[in-house]
């Protein structure tokens, strides 16, 4: 608990990668992700895909935990918005994302690691772009300040 | 008949009761009628030990009411937890975060609203007893176990003593050197607490009756039943108010409403670098004693809870998640009473904290956790932009 979070920061310059938890509901934007290999769309190997059923199951707390399990980032990815396999799953995401997006900002976790996007399943490109450009944002600011001592 | 709305000037018949009880004690007696008459089972009033100490307790006694007369300033209890699952049938006295801990049980299935009677009392703060006793021996310079009683006017704090003498000291002069009430009062908003059944308080008594007398506001039909109750068994005896008082305690409450929000701004200044580090910092000390859930009065999880049963201390994260989740859940549903820091056995200033995360969430969101039956947005099947 007691080591200061500066320790980590010196890894950032010489190739580290970050770790990028994503969740993607199973009807959209895992499709997304799927369509993005069959398109072969380039996108880099930082994402860690964590399927639900919904993005309505995404708990706030399992964001959390995710970040303090060492994740530098958390997406937080579904169904369009009136495209919804459960017909509002992804509406609750909404109105529960509020909160969390409030609650990491206080915080004080950079509003670049928590992001919402939705991705439907046609949508390969714009998912492999989505991950391009947040392992872009998240190289340039370096390790979370939640990780752990000894998780690269 | 009364009427939601109406206002009134009233005073217990019972001559003891209205020297012993604050402003005329017109709330014990009303408590006393509705037991008498069976309007409830129980009436919850707190039990005085001495002036520092109190405990509250359910009683069906009438005896028992009418002895707790009299006001105690520096017992910051909250008696919304006590009534949770119990299913009764009770009256009971309450400050402006009482009743928003009791509606907002009463949303969550833990209190039946329709059998309780939640008799507002006005309230400018309470203090923490362990401070009041420290500030009463270094500014006032008297000796904790002499007091008497306490009384708060125009602005001062007064002691009296055992051998008749008072002792004053303005708030303010007070606050300033870090005693007087306690934080979460000082920037509370909830200074009439019209979300209750019927709100009483000193403020608004004007001529000869100053002091001896309480303002009443009914704030709902339940509320109008218990004034009638009381009055039609001959155990308080009311009066229309003249103008001049009605126009004078909106005036106090625009003025302490204004104080409220000034200490808000002055507590919650936004941190602008490396705000995660000040969380760690203040939360370093806990204990896992879960002390402050145990007393949240709008916590109705149980034994049995997410913010529990989520976390270990074996997992070594740089934050608790303990306090994550807690810091999630009480963002729409912090009432900011303030138990929370005050049960605290390290003293971390968690009011403080749960207020950072609780007044953008609540601001946005338009919610007023407490205040009326809305559900809280958590729970709402879209977001109202």
């Amino acid at each position: 608990m007691s080591a200061e979070p500066t320790a980590s920061t010196a890894a950032k310059t010489d190739g580290w990668e970050p770790k990028i938890v994503a969740f993607c509901c199973n009807w959209c934007s895992y499709g997304g992700a799927d369509s993005a290999g069959m398109g072969r769309f380039q996108q880099p190997a930082s994402a860690r895909i964590i399927r639900v059923m919904c993005s309505g199951r995404i708990d706030p707390l399992h964001v959390f935990n995710a970040f303090l399990e060492g994740a530098d980032a958390v997406l937080v990815t579904g169904c369009h918005i009136g495209d919804c396999h459960y017909v509002n799953g992804n509406d609750k995401t909404k109105i529960k994302y509020k909160y969390l997006e409030n609650v990491a900002h206080e915080l004080g976790i950079e509003k670049e690691r928590l992001q919402l996007n939705w991705i439907s399943a046609s949508e390969g490109e714009k998912f492999a772009n989505f991950i391009r450009d947040v392992t872009a944002q998240i190289k340039k600011l370096g390790p979370s300040p939640l990780k752990p001592e000894g998780v690269a | 008949m009364m009427q939601k709305g109406e206002m009134y000037v009233g005073w217990s018949t019972k001559d003891d009761v209205r020297k012993r009880g604050g402003s005329g004690g017109l709330v014990t007696s009303m408590l006393a009628a509705a037991l008498e008459k069976k309007l409830v089972d129980s009436v919850v009033v707190l039990k005085k030990i001495n002036e520092f100490e109190a405990v509250p307790i359910i009683t069906s006694d009438v005896n028992e009411v009418l002895n707790s007369a009299g006001s105690l300033h520096s017992v910051p209890s909250n008696f919304a937890k006590l009534l949770a699952n119990r299913n009764l049938k009770v009256a009971l006295p309450a400050k402006g975060c009482d009743v928003r801990g009791i509606i907002e049980q009463g949303k969550r299935n833990a209190i039946y609203l329709d059998n309780t009677f939640i008799v507002g009392l006005n309230c400018g703060g309470s203090m923490h007893p362990v401070v009041t006793r420290d500030m009463l021996e270094v500014m006032y310079k008297i000796k904790p176990e002499d007091v008497h009683g306490e009384e708060i006017e125009k602005g001062k704090l007064i002691f009296k003593t055992k051998d008749g003498k008072e002792n004053a000291i303005t708030i303010d002069e007070l606050e300033e050197k870090g005693y007087g009430r306690r934080e979460s009062c000082r920037y509370c908003t909830i200074k009439i607490p019209n979300n209750s059944d019927i709100a009483c308080g000193n403020w608004g008594v004007t001529g000869d009756l100053a002091g001896k007398a309480t303002f009443v506001e009914i704030n709902s039909e339940k509320g109008a039943r218990l004034l009638q109750n009381a009055v039609d068994a001959g155990y308080i005896q009311v009066q229309k108010p003249d103008e001049k008082g009605v126009a004078m305690r909106a005036r106090i409450k625009g003025v302490m409403e204004g104080l409220g929000k000034k200490w808000k701004e002055k507590i919650f200044v936004p941190i602008d670098s490396n705000r995660l580090e000040y969380f760690r910092k203040e939360l370093e000390n806990c204990i896992d004693c879960e002390a402050c859930k145990t007393v949240c009065p709008t916590c109705s999880c149980g034994d049995v809870s997410k913010c529990t049963e989520y976390h270990s201390r074996n997992d070594a994260y740089r934050m608790s998640m303990y306090h994550l989740v807690r810091f999630l859940h009480l963002a729409d549903a912090c009432i900011g009473c303030g138990q929370c820091s005050d049960v605290c056995p390290v003293d971390i200033p968690l009011t403080r904290l749960y207020r950072r995360f609780a007044n953008p969430v609540q601001e946005q969101l338009k919610y007023e956790p407490g205040m009326d039956m809305r559900k809280p947005p958590y729970f709402e099947v879209k977001l109202n932009e």
